[in-house]
Parts: C-alpha cells; structure tokens; sequence
C-alpha cells in the first residue's frame, strides 16, 4: 500500500506531474476516476428519476381524470404527431398508459433508484472510505457508466418507435411481452424487443460495476482498515455487490429467452393452444410463462434489495454522525446485512403465490419471507436506537434520514401480510401491493437517499446546500409522499386494481352486476383517485426547490470551513475538499473502527479513523481493537 | 498515480486484483448458464411434445469435446511459458490454443448449418415430416416450374422418373443460400406461398417499405402495373384548400405513398389538436357551471352532463388512410409463408398491406424429400385420450392421401415385429408375465433416415447417405449415376394441413430452441475467448518486455476463462447430445 500511497502523494501536491493533462473530454466525459463517474452516475441517474416521474403524473391524470384530456402544463411536451398517435382527443389512451406504466417502472427501478444509491453513491464514496486511490479496475468503471448510459438512451428512444415503448409491465412478463407488439412487421424495431436490448446493455453495464466494487473492498483496503472497521456503508456496498453479481444473470438468460421467442419465433415462453385476437398462434407451444416469472423474480426480489441496501447505508452514516454517538449494534447491523444478502436470493416466489405453484412451493416461500423480516427489522432496530440519548442536530441531510425510518417502516411493516399466500390471494394485483412497495421506494429509500446527497454534497462540491431550500424540500415531500401513498393502502384492500387505467371505470361498468368480481366495497374509494393524483402533482413542485439547490449551491453555495465540516469519523472526510486525483495527500492508516463518537477519553466529541493514536489513548492491537469498534 | 495489486497479489487475501475479478465474473457467468441450464430442464419436464432424444450428430461434439479439453491444456502450458519467460514457447502454445478454438468453431457452423438447412413440418393432426425442400423457379410470365418435374432438372439436379416408383432424391444444396440467385437465369425458392394478385390495399399509416417494395418488384418483373383505383383528395389543415394529392391511375410508388402519408398525418394531428381543444373546452364549461361543492366530483359521476361545442366540427378535415391499386394484368406473388396470412381470396401481410385476388393452392403445396416420417407426436396424444395409438396414425392425413407412406409404415411394422421378438428372445419375460425389454416410442414411431434407406435399394451403400451431422441428400455425381440417391421419399402437404413448419431453428421446438441458445451463447464465449487470447498473443510482446509478470496474470485469468468456457461444454455435451 505504501507505494500507492507514495504516488498519491505525489499526483495530488504537483498536480498530474506522472498523468498527462487530461482533455475537456477525458476529465468530464470518459473519466476513468471514481469520483467524476460517481457524478456522472448522479446527475443521469436524477435525470431518469425526473422522467419516471413524469410519466406517473401523466398516469395519475389518467386515473383521476380518465374523461378529461391531459392538461396543457403536461401536454406540451410532446409533439402534435406524437399526441395524435397515442391520446385519444387528448385523453390518455389504454395502451399509452400501459406504456407508461412498464417504462415508469423500468426507467425508475433500473435506471434511477439503482444508478443513484449504488452506482453514484457508490462509486464516489466507497473508494474513498476505505481509504483506496481509486477503483480496482478504473477503466472498467468508465465502460459500466458508459453501457449504462447507452441502455438507457435505448429505453428513452423506444418511445419514439412506431409502435411505442415497451407495454406490458415492468416485469414484462410472457406471454403476454412475447407476443406483445408481434404485430409489426419488423420485429427487432419494436419497444418491447428494444427493451430487452436495453436491459442487456444494463445488465452488462452492473456486472462490470460490481465485479470492480467487490474487488475494490477486497484487495484496496487502506493499511489497518480491517473488516470490522469498515464503515457500515461499505458493508451495504459489499452485498450489494453481489446481489447484483448474482441475481441479474438469469433476468439475463430470461431476456434472451424473450428475445428469441419474439424475433426468431421460439416458444421458451409460449403455451400449448395460446389464442389471441388474432387467432390461434403460429408457435410450437409448450414454453413455460411460469420459467419466465421465475427467472425474473429471481433478479426482481434481490433487487428490491440493491435499491435498499444503500439507502440504509447512508442513513447508518448520517444517523450517527448527527447524534454524535457510536453507530448501535455495528456488528449485528453487519451480520443482519449478510444475512439479508443471503434470505433475498430465496425468497423470490412470493410474487407467485397466485401462479398455481402448489401449496408445498408457496409455504416454503411464505416462511423464507418471514424470516428475512428478522434482519431488516434489526438493522431498523439499531437505528432507532442510535438515536436514543443522544445530542441530535437536525440538519438537514439527519431530518431526511430520520423521516426514512417511519417511512421506510410503514413498507415493511405492510409488506408483512403480503408474506402469507392467503392474505396475497385476497390482496395481489391491488392498490395495497402498490402503496407497499411505493412505500418502501419512494419516502423509504428516495429519503435516504436524499439525506446522501445533502450529507456529502459538501465533500463533492466545497459548498453547503442552502438549508431553507432544504426545508422547502423535505417538509412538503414528506406530507404529500404521504398523501400520495397511504390512501394507495386503503384503496387497495377495498380491491382497486392496479391496471386500472382509467380509475376504475371497468369497475363501474360491472358494479351492479353479479359478474363483478371485485366486491361492492371500491366505489366510495374512488374520490380519493382525486387527492392522490394532486398529491402526486404538488409532489413534482416540492422537488422544484431541491433542482435549484443542487445547481446554486455547486457555485454559490456557503463555503465549507474545513475538510471535515461535519466532525465525522470516516474516512472520505480526510480527503480535501473537494478530493484530488489520487484522493488521499498523505499515507493513509487507519487506527479504530469507523463510529467512535464522544468517546469519554478523546478530547473532541469525534476520534476519526485516521488519527494517529496520541499517548493517552489506550491504543490496543487492530486485532483485539477488531472486537467492537462501537464500544470504547 | 498506480493502482496497487496489479502485479502483485496484496498479502492478506492472496490474490492481485484481475484474480479477484475474474472469479468474481465466472461466478456471475455461472448464474447465468445455470439460469439456462435450470430452463432447459424445466422445459423438458414440463414438455406436452416428444423431446428429440440423442438427435444431434454425436461425432462432432465429441470431437468438439476434445478439441476444448486440449486447448485447455495447452493455454495452462502457454501461461507457464511466460511464467518461465519463455516467448516463443508462449507463442507457441497460444496458436495452438486458438487453432483448437477455431476448429471448434468451424464444426460448430457445419453443425448449425446442417439444422438449419433441414425442413419440418408438424401437420394438423400432428405427424411430423422430415427433409429437405423442393425447389421451383418463376419465370416473367409469372409461370411455375417444379424441380424436378419434366425436363426441367438440370444439372446438379437428381431428376428421375416419377412414375416409376415415386422416390426421388432432390433438395438442392444450395438451399441454405435462400433464395439468393446463383447467377444463373432464375431465382430458385422453396416452400412459398403462391398468390395469384389482382389489387392491393396499402394502410398509410403502417405500411412497411420492405414488404411494399417487394410486391412492386415482383410486379414489375412480370410487366404488371399497380394502377391506383380513385383520385384521392385532402388537405393538411382547415387553413388551405382541399387539392387532389394524387389522381386514378396513378401508379404505385413508395414516393406517393409517403407523400399521401405526410399530409394523412398532418390532417389526423390537426383533427386531435381540434378534438383535444373541443374536449378542454367543453370540461372547463361544465366545471363551471356545476354548483362549488360539486367541482372537485370524480368525472365519472358528471361526465354525463359534458357537450361538446359543434363548432369545432367545422375546423375537421377528411383524411384517407389507406389506397387501393389494381394490378393489371394479374401477377402470380410468391411470398414468404411466415410473412402473410392467407386465404382463399386474400392474402394479408404483417404492416396491414391486402392482397385480393386467388390462392394457388397447388403451388404453395410444402413439396419434400423426407428423411423421417414421425408418428410419435400423433401416438402421445392418442394415448393422453386414450386412444389405440395405430388407429389414431391410421387415420391421419397422410397415411389416408401417400400410399407409399401407408406402405412404408406397413414395412415398418414388420420391422418393429420382428424387433419385438428378438427383444422377447434375447431378454426374455419378467415375473409379471410381459417382456423386459420393448422397443422405445422411437423406434416404435419413428422411420427415420437410416430405416428408410434400408427399406430402399440403397442398403449396401449406406455410407454414402451417412454424413458428418446428418443424412446426405445432394450426392456426389458418382452415387447420383446410380439409383442409390433414390430412397427418400416425396411428400406433398397441402398447406391448409399443415400446423407448423420450419427449419430445424429455435422455432421447430423448445429443444432447438434451448440447444441454439445455450450453445450460441456458448459460441459467443468461444469467439470472446479467441478475441481476448488473440489480443494477448498478437499485442502482448511490448508488456513482455516491460512487465512480463503482468502479462502472465493477464494470461492467467484469460486462461482462467477458458477453462470456464471449456467446462460449459463439458455439460452441454451430455445434456444436449447424449440425454
């Protein structure tokens, strides 16, 4: 390690003297350094957040509103051609909304959520907690981005195909994705092939991402930086990583299954006598649409994960940061997320209760699920309790963690009865299933990873977020998040459906009659499509002030006063401000575990990693220094 | 400014960072081999048709086996060469290494190229037929001549007498060229559809290039006109007038058809535009004049009340969104049968183009030499209804309209008789009194090519059917002179008889399908292999010179890969070739 550290040294006192002078292009574009790739990731990946949204505005117009034409404020985004194609006289039509519901789903999980928590977040603080120069393999990291950025101009270019983007549900389940759009002549010119093209250039792009991250952890450690001492964020990080190694591969193989059935004619995925409005299908049958869900879900459940994981990371950075106390139960948080890691890879069928799977399969699933509750529910544990007792600035990077927690608790907490295949039966497919996971994503992990970009923006950009911007932000999203999600949970159990594009006119239809199967119970419900759906609109406006924080504060900003304006304990705040080429100015060592916070004997109320140990502190061995960080 | 470990393994894991990687890779590229490979055995389980057991040629993947196991080898001996700095010696056994590779390759393609060269067809009542295509030619007369129907056989071309016995030896070799022409006087096609053309209806909005094109070529080689039926008027917008965009008469041109559709498009945004204007207007005067409390009501409940202001009516333009030509005189189309849905008096293509006119129901007949006739699908259902399997294969199609089909599975029965017997004789019977040992639904149901040679004259020769992945159909001129190359038999389905029909490609059946996508996956890997393997051997002299170590650990975790690669194989092999 010392002779990396030597030429870091180097690299940053005498800027570049061993590197050329990169180019305009190399520096901002095809950088190979960890922390311009982490922007990069940053910046597109809230771009594609801004997209996602968009779309659900225009499909909670659509369900409020179904008989109203889109309004002008959302309307004059698209061209005449493009609104005579798909609105009806300028009503949102089904397979519009269809559209806009599989891309919502698929720009927000995969292009947003992801890229942000994992690949931005990652990516620029990762390296610099554990005290590395860089990534394992910089050039690596810079194709992964790139790919990335490809398979999601791919998506956003498939709106403008002539048959339109993809339509059949995020998870693009077959045969219904099979067969969808089959219709246009040329098969590998339709949204729903152009997604699976997308989706291999993505799934390429979070191999090479997290084969370097886990390299990266493993063999980059800085000298002293033991496994007990990493911080918890890289931890997150680490299974992360392989989640994401191994649970995409077979969405891979169930892609270029798909693929094949749509444009060379194969049946991977295609029954025996499937019929259509066009007739019976020309296909040699026998496919299994069961292997597809299972192939799919066995990404999907480990997925919901990878969204989770870093938003919890930077919450367990913040939280203890902001009540100038150790980090609880660091150890079990660490074993919790292991064994997190672990339970997501079999819990996968319980988004398949409904498929006929048989009991035997069903409670083998149901049980797996409950389980995998214990770990979250002690990394949510020693949350709270990091908070208890102590002296809490709420700043406002701590104000967003602290609303995660609530939040983030409300989706677990009502993801629990979606566990037992019973109450799924009663509940699959409806509003409830939405307003769960919504919670989980949207005021769970959105939130916390809001509380990162406040939390380290100072690092990134020398400058402080403006703090009054930052309460115009974090106040109304919480009330209208909630406003938005929680009458979801209600509407649900009444029976809304999730596919219902024009806010339960299919329902009305059949109130009266005995065929319908949805119970007598949604109708009084339907008033609250209206507050949801402003909900979600004065939503978009409470985003307004966080768009102009993050681009006034990069120049005009308060400046930082030092390179640790926090007083945190880990290592990215050794760094200057904002880090060099190279990162560190001098021979990292780490000394003790990564949350020493008011500690009795320290003179300040924080003891950072990289402080040489003075006299009197009792300075033990790293080994036995290893046993618990937390407790000094 | 370095990255560390990049030569050196860091001391505490033990490994530099490209090891760590590259078993990081391998460990994602097993998730996804075993995603394939749990799909291949989830499709076989639940398969509601008979699963092509042991039908790959064995040889060549025995070979390739080999070929993969070696390379191996010698890839572990390349990277202790440059352990040893032994260069020559490296550069030695990394050609070796990618020879291996490539001839993999190469029996790879002869293989695949075998499959997809080779025609089936599953007819309605599920008998499956085997072989290769007829061929015919269409000349500027739009007249169809059959291969090797009287006097038209040509050289290359087995061409016997068909009334003498009916068998015939004919799929041309070429065929796996498609339809591209052989520089000689007429295209040769197989297996199409015939139309006899007499107007064609194009939608505006959807039509596709390709497919217009091609009807307009084979109209115009057969001195035909597409003339359109009526003069079309419109306009863009209310603002100008209406003019005649183009007149009767007019002949067919992609030019036209974009120029009309420019101005549909124009007219049918405007329309929204209007309607949309319309719609807004008429929801802001009801919201306002419905009483306060009931302005934020679901529109549901007041959507009854909504009217909408005629006057906008006035701004609407007509549009025409699809044109009619009439060909004259009529053209004989031949179209691809996967392309278009076709009937008696029409025939309609994917982008919305109608042709009218009349099917050429004996021309768009599948016309083969089959080298297996299959009963087995017909037997499982049978037996699923519980059906006598030989009186459900009695009364197929094809043994009521092929006597020689009828004759051949006569003979067949025989066989299968005589089997049994020698089966009973041999093994004899178990306690329960039957025998321990019966023929396989295959055997039982299945002539294949071997049998149906050997029912043939052919059985001293049967070498010279046998191939390298396959039975032989194009003979050298040596076999051809004698009457050996006459033992596959003719078999014409009618389309409107016929189920599914393809070549041997992932939509014959799941089998292919998987075993195209595993091993094109595979394949793709191989071809990685060479390219990474190939970098190292071609570019890799200067880190040689600088940092040879580094250039092993390249060498090694390339290696590493290989093996990878290799040991995929060693499981598709058995799984694919051997089960």
């Amino acid at each position: 390690m010392s002779a990396a550290a030597q030429n870091a040294d180097h690299s940053h006192d005498e800027h570049h003297h061993d590197d050329h002078h990169p180019g305009f292009l190399q520096k901002y574009f095809f950088s190979t350094d960890h922390k311009t790739i982490g922007i990069q990731y940053g910046l597109v990946s809230l771009l594609f957040l801004l997209v996602g949204f968009f779309l659900m505005m225009v499909m909670r117009w659509s369900i409020a509103y179904p008989h109203e034409p889109l309004p002008q404020w959302m309307s004059f985004l698209f061209s005449e051609d493009w609104k005579a194609r798909w609105l009806q006289d300028g009503m949102v039509k089904g397979e519009t909304y269809n559209m806009f519901g599989a891309m919502h789903g698929t720009i927000m999980v995969f292009l947003g959520v992801v890229p942000l928590g994992f690949a931005a977040f990652g990516n620029y603080i990762m390296p610099l907690q554990i005290g590395a120069i860089d990534m394992a393999f910089p050039k690596l990291n810079m194709w992964s981005f790139w790919l990335y950025f490809v398979g999601g101009l791919t998506m956003l270019a498939s709106f403008f195909l002539n048959t339109g983007a993809a339509q059949s549900g995020w998870t693009n389940y077959s045969p219904l994705a099979g067969i969808q759009q089959s219709g246009a002549p040329n098969q590998w010119m339709t949204g729903q092939t152009w997604w699976l093209l997308a989706m291999v250039f993505l799934i390429s792009s979070s191999l090479l991402g997290s084969v370097n991250f886990i390299t990266t952890i493993i063999n980059l450690r800085a000298k002293g930086m033991t496994w007990m001492r990493l911080p918890f964020f890289v931890w997150a990080m680490l299974v992360t990583g392989f989640l994401l190694l191994l649970a995409f591969p077979p969405l891979e193989a169930a892609a270029l299954m798909q693929l094949s059935d749509r444009v060379f004619g194969s049946s991977f995925f295609m029954p025996t006598g499937l019929v259509t409005g066009n007739g019976a299908l020309e296909v040699a049958g026998s496919g299994s649409p069961l292997l597809y869900q299972h192939l799919f879900w066995f990404l999907g459940h480990p997925e919901v994960y990878v969204l989770l994981l870093p938003a919890i990371a930077c919450v367990a950075e913040i939280i203890p940061c902001n009540t100038r106390k150790p980090l609880w139960g660091y150890r079990p948080m660490v074993w919790s997320v292991i064994v997190l890691g672990f339970l997501s890879f079999i819990v996968w069928a319980h988004h398949m209760y409904l498929t006929g799977m048989g009991p035997v399969i069903s409670t083998f699933f149901q049980t797996t699920t409950v389980l995998i509750s214990i770990p979250s529910v002690i990394l949510l544990t020693s949350l709270i309790i990091s908070m208890w007792g102590g002296s809490i600035r709420f700043t406002v990077p701590m104000l967003w963690a602290t609303a995660f927690i609530p939040m983030f608790g409300i989706g677990g907490l009502t993801g629990l009865p979606l566990a037992f295949n019973l109450v799924g039966l009663h509940l699959h497919d409806t509003y409830y299933v939405i307003g769960h996971f919504h919670y989980v994503v949207a005021p769970g992990i959105l939130f916390g990873l809001f509380a990162g970009v406040y939390h380290w923006y100072p690092k990134i950009t020398g400058r402080y977020m403006n703090n009054l911007l930052g309460h115009l932000h974090f106040w109304p999203s919480l009330i209208f998040i909630n406003l938005l999600f929680f009458p979801m949970l209600v509407q649900g159990m009444a029976g809304f459906h999730r596919r219902w594009y024009n806010g339960g006119d299919a329902y009305l239809a059949q109130a009266s009659e005995s065929a319908n199967v949805f119970g007598n119970t949604v109708e009084q419900y339907l008033p609250l499509n209206i507050t949801m759906s402003n909900a979600a609109f004065l939503l978009a406006l409470a985003q307004v002030p966080f768009i102009i924080n993050v681009f006034f504060a990069w120049r005009r900003g308060k400046k930082v006063e030092n390179d640790n304006p926090w007083n945190a304990t880990t290592l990215e705040w050794a760094t200057p401000t904002p880090p060099g080429h190279g990162n560190f100015t001098f021979d990292v060592g780490v000394y003790r575990g990564p949350y020493e916070y008011s500690r009795p004997d320290a003179e300040e109320d924080y003891l950072p990693q990289w402080n040489e140990p003075s006299k009197t502190e009792p300075e033990s061995a790293p080994s036995k220094e290893e046993s618990n960080p937390t407790v000094a | 400014m370095d990255i560390p470990y990049t030569v050196t393994p860091r001391k505490d894991t033990g490994l530099y960072n490209a090891k760590v990687g590259i078993w990081l890779f391998l460990a994602s590229e097993v998730m996804l081999f075993g995603g394939l490979f749990s799909g291949y055995v989830f499709l076989r389980v639940y398969a509601d048709f008979p699963w092509p057991e042991r039908s790959l040629p064995i040889v060549p993947g025995l070979i390739n086996t080999f070929i993969l196991i070696g390379s191996s080898v010698t890839v572990v001996f390349a990277w202790a060469a440059l352990k040893m700095r032994k260069w020559r010696q490296f550069q030695v056994y990394m050609v070796i290494t990618l020879l291996c590779a490539a001839l993999f390759m190469v029996l790879k393609g002869i293989e695949y190229k075998a499959k997809w060269t080779h025609q089936a067809v599953r007819m309605k009542d599920f008998v499956v037929v085997e072989g290769h295509n007829h061929k015919f030619t269409i000349d500027s007369k739009g007249k169809i001549e059959h291969y090797p129907a009287g006097g038209h056989g040509g050289e290359g071309h087995a061409h016997h007498d068909l009334e003498k016995n009916g068998m015939f030896l004919i799929a041309d070799k070429d065929e796996s060229a498609g339809d591209k022409s052989k520089g000689k006087k007429d295209k040769h096609y197989y297996n199409k559809v015939v139309f006899n053309g007499d107007s064609v209806t194009i939608d505006l909005e959807r039509f596709y290039d390709p497919i217009v094109q091609d009807l307009m070529a084979q109209a115009q080689k057969q001195g035909s006109k597409m003339k359109l039926t009526q003069s079309i008027i419109g306009r863009p917008n209310h603002k100008v007038a209406e003019e005649t965009l183009a007149s009767e008469g007019d002949l067919l041109s992609l030019g036209l058809l974009k120029e009309l559709r420019a101005v549909h498009l124009d007219a049918k945004a405007h329309n929204a535009k209007i309607r949309t204007k319309q719609n807004r207007d008429a929801w802001a005067r009801l919201r306002k004049d419905l009483p306060k409390e009931m302005r934020g009501e679901p529109s549901y409940k007041i959507k009854n009340d909504l009217e909408l202001d005629p006057e906008f009516d006035k701004f609407i333009v007509a549009t025409t969104s699809s044109l009619t030509f009439n060909i004259e005189p009529t053209v004989t189309f031949v179209l691809k049968p996967r392309s278009v849905r076709e009937s008696a008096e029409s025939a309609s293509f994917m982008d919305g183009t109608l042709l009218s006119g009349a099917m050429d129901s004996k021309h768009s007949q599948i016309e083969m030499a089959a080298d297996a006739i299959d009963f087995r699908f017909v037997a499982q259902r049978a037996e699923e209804k519980g059906i006598d399997p030989e009186v459900a294969i009695q009364n197929t199609w094809l043994m009521k309209n092929n006597p020689k089909v009828k004759e051949l599975w006569a003979q067949h029965n025989k066989h299968i008789e005589k089997f049994e017997a020698e089966l009973l004789k041999k093994h004899g019977r178990g306690k329960d009194g039957n025998p321990t040992h019966v023929p396989t639904d295959t055997e039982r149901y299945r002539i294949g090519w071997q049998e149906l040679v050997n029912m043939g004259e052919g059985k001293e020769m049967m070498g010279v059917f046998s191939g390298f992945a396959g039975p032989v159909h194009e003979l050298d001129k040596e076999a051809k002179k004698s009457h050996y190359s006459r033992h596959f038999p003719e078999i014409v389905v009618p389309r409107e008889e016929v189920n599914l029909e393809s070549k041997f490609t992932p939509r014959w059946n799941n089998y292919y399908a998987i075993y195209f996508l595993i091993t094109g996956l595979h394949g793709l890997h191989v071809v990685g292999g060479i390219i990474v393997l190939g970098y190292f051997l071609v570019f890799g002299k200067k880190m040689y010179l600088n940092n040879p170590e580094r250039l092993a650990n390249r060498v090694e975790v390339g290696g590493l890969f290989w093996h990878f690669v290799d040991l995929v194989w060693i499981f598709l092999f058995p799984i694919l070739y051997l089960m």
